[in-house]
């Protein structure tokens, strides 16, 4: 029953915070939903443990390891993100972002569009890791764009609308090949299983018969999924609207898109790859997971050394972590997918740490510019600034940090798979995003004090802060057992033998 | 037997209205008027929704009649509409402008449906079936065809309504593929696919009226301070 609720409580959630008269109100539904949305992710999770899986509906709701994995993470992103945008919005209001607005009812217009598209935001990827029919999964995709577009464009700024603009032609683009993949899918699957019913879309109707399909079929279908789905989770070449998008909606719309979009759309990408492997033996799927992974990592490298803007500069770190993690998906074996998984669980509770510092920050002095801010945040922002520091480390895979482990494991696969050279380029790319990224933020973060006011002046953008890095810290050293429990499931789900 | 209930019939008329579908993209990438653009749009989608009417037809598989009659209703006849409305309340310059010159583009599209033929050849090699399992197969280049195209078109145009409608000739031949292929998807998955389409062609639209309220102009080759 906990995978139905789970796409009840935001839908729910949304309804009710739009018909919800005052602030203080959608705030606290918000709040409420988040909460609920996590209980039940791990309600679910330790049902997935317990009993191997879960399903409802005559299976059209299904959830495997990998599906709890995604939910839980993409849950834990929702909830980090609730506390922080009511602190960021609340603040929003005091800077008078919206223009002077003397009864606030701009502002609660503004607000109302956050709280309740949001958690339409969080259904659209619930139900892209539940779903079994790869088709309601695209559909599920395709609906985590457009429920994310207006929150894109939500300073209406000029900038804002070409943001927009570029997300959505560029990620409708992008989903209408991933649909072309699925229909191929769908035909190779129809010749083997026959047409008639709805299950010749589930995944775990096809997992079992992958091996039967059509070969030529099957590779057209990858290819396009992986443009497709890749133009979603934002690979590069496909990359372009990703730093436009995250620098340009608030912080906590960002961090969504960063920490939880992208495991959406990896994980419809793995689904497929698991088919792909299955039906074609995995050195035509790894060797395109490789080079797309690579090209990510590299044009992430002097995108980053250059950056003017530290919003923009997260965006390529993005960019740059979804290449490590379709690399390590492409180097396999049984340790390339467990480092896959490892790290997007790991960067989904670094990188929302990163982008509530780096909004703090341009709250705090209301540009996101590396040039024009003159340095010394750590004076300004006590909790903040530090943290922003410490989130850099961690999120360049400095040791003891976590992501250091992921990286390592990825980097153990890929010699694993005697890719050494790539192996070796891998470890050189790592190190140059460090320098670029580590320089920029101590630049922004240190400093002797400047004549800026002091921030920090509300609790509920410090406390998330505060907790997400206590929490980055403790999993350097300790990660729960059910936890690695679920991860090492969900790899053994993608490490697929032909 | 009546001469209509023949699968021969059918294949023929079906190749017949695939073939006006494929001249009417290539009539969308010649012609320089916006409305004249919508217009093909429409018949583009009208004619999808009689070769979806045939298949179904002749299979007797009900749920394609649904997909049809969304299409001629959502794409034929309801976002047409709603272009066209778009167009003439914000008061555009009829015209597209083109990156590359028309007879150019001509050529090039020429080219990718050539192209398409290519791809697909090895995908049909099991789908020279007889009767009425064989039905709209050979529709598979012209879908592959218009994708290309559509694709071709996107890049090309300037104007944000001329792309909004290069993205939908493109998703037309989505679904012209889905349907020749496989006889539809599942009907759930169809309906949603539709729902997904109609919402981000209206949000498309309303992204069209805020830009040109911001930018005074609809030229998407003017968006472009966002950069590095």
């Amino acid at each position: 029953m906990t995978i139905p609720l789970l796409l009840l409580i935001p839908l729910a959630a949304s309804g009710i915070t739009a018909l919800a008269r005052g602030r203080r109100a959608m705030e606290l539904i918000h709040l409420f939903s988040a909460l609920a949305g996590f209980t039940a992710a791990i309600l679910l999770a330790a049902e997935v443990l317990a009993q191997g899986q879960a399903s409802w509906g005559n299976s059209f709701l299904f959830a495997d390891h990998l599906s709890a994995l995604v939910v839980l993470l993409t849950a834990f992103v929702y909830l980090a993100c609730s506390p922080y945008s009511i602190g960021y919005f609340r603040t929003d209001q005091i800077n008078q972002v919206f223009g002077a607005d003397e009864d606030g009812s701009i502002h609660l217009a503004k607000v109302r569009k956050y709280f309740v598209l949001t958690p339409l935001f969080a259904f659209s990827m619930f139900l892209v890791a539940l779903s079994n029919n790869l088709g309601v999964m695209w559909v599920a995709l395709e609906g985590t764009t457009l429920a994310s577009i207006f929150l894109v464009t939500f300073y209406g700024r000029p900038t804002s609308l070409e943001a927009a603009w570029k997300y959505a032609m560029i990620g409708g683009v992008g989903l209408s090949m991933a649909l072309f993949g699925t229909i191929l899918t769908y035909y190779a699957a129809g010749q083997v299983l026959g047409t008639e019913s709805l299950n010749a879309l589930n995944w775990s109707v096809l997992a079992g018969s992958a091996a039967k399909f059509d070969h030529t079929v099957m590779r057209l279908a990858f290819i396009l999924i992986l443009l497709g789905y890749g133009t979603k989770a934002g690979l590069a070449p496909m990359h372009t609207w990703k730093p436009d998008a995250y620098s340009e909606a608030p912080a906590p719309v960002a961090a969504l898109m960063a920490a939880a979009v992208l495991n959406c759309s990896l994980y419809g990408l793995a689904r497929f790859y698991v088919l792909t492997v299955r039906c074609l033996g995995p050195s035509f799927a790894s060797q395109l997971l490789i080079l797309f992974g690579f090209l990510s990592i590299a044009v992430a490298v002097p995108f980053i050394l250059v950056q003017r803007s530290y919003r923009r500069l997260l965006a390529y770190s993005s960019i740059d972590h979804g290449g490590i993690m379709v690399l390590g998906l492409g180097f396999g074996g049984a340790l390339g997918p467990l480092g896959m998984l490892l790290h997007m669980t790991f960067h989904s509770i670094t990188k929302p740490l990163l982008f509530f510092c780096a909004g703090n920050a341009q709250q705090h002095t209301g540009n996101d510019s590396l040039r024009k801010t003159p340095g010394g945040l750590l004076h300004a922002l006590p909790v903040s600034g530090p943290m922003f520091l410490l989130a850099t480390l961690a999120v360049t895979g400095t040791p003891p940090f976590s992501l250091f482990q992921s990286e390592f494991t990825i980097l153990r696969a890929g010699f694993a798979a005697e890719h050494v050279g790539l192996s070796i380029l891998f470890v050189m790319l790592l190190v140059a995003i460090f320098a670029g990224f580590f320089y920029h933020i101590a630049q922004l973060v240190l400093g002797p004090p400047n004549d800026s006011p002091k921030g920090e002046t509300c609790r509920w953008k410090t406390y998330p802060v505060i907790s997400l890095s206590a929490l980055v810290l403790l999993l350097g050293f300790w990660l729960p057992a059910p936890l690695y429990f679920l991860i090492s499931g969900a790899a053994r789900i993608l490490a697929v033998q032909p | 037997m009546l001469f209509w209930q023949d699968p021969q019939f059918g294949d023929r008329m079906i190749t017949l209205m695939a073939a006006l579908v494929l001249v009417l993209q290539i009539t969308m990438v010649a012609q320089r008027w916006l409305v004249t653009n919508i217009r093909a749009f429409a018949i583009q989608s009208f004619l999808l929704a009689c070769i979806a009417n045939t298949i179904a037809y002749y299979n007797g598989a009900t749920h394609i009649y649904i997909a049809a009659a969304l299409t001629l209703m959502f794409k034929a006849i309801l976002l047409p509409v709603i272009l066209q409305r778009l167009v003439s309340r914000i008061e555009i310059r009829q015209e597209i402008e083109p990156f590359v010159n028309v007879p150019l583009s001509v050529i090039i599209s020429g080219f990718l449906t050539l192209l398409a033929y290519v791809v697909a050849e090895p995908l049909q090699t099991q789908a020279a079936l007889p009767g009425v399992a064989g039905l709209g197969r050979n529709t598979l280049p012209v879908a592959i065809a218009l994708f290309l195209i559509g694709f071709f078109m996107m890049i090309n145009r300037r104007k944000a309504v001329t792309q909004v409608l290069a993205l939908l000739s493109l998703e037309n031949g989505l679904f012209l593929a889905a349907i020749s292929l496989t006889y539809g998807m599942p009907l759930i998955v169809e309906l949603g696919i539709f729902f997904d389409v109609l919402v981000a062609a209206m949000i498309l639209a309303i992204l069209v009226y805020r830009i040109r309220e911001t930018f005074d102009s609809m030229d998407v080759s003017r968006l472009s301070r966002l950069k590095g």
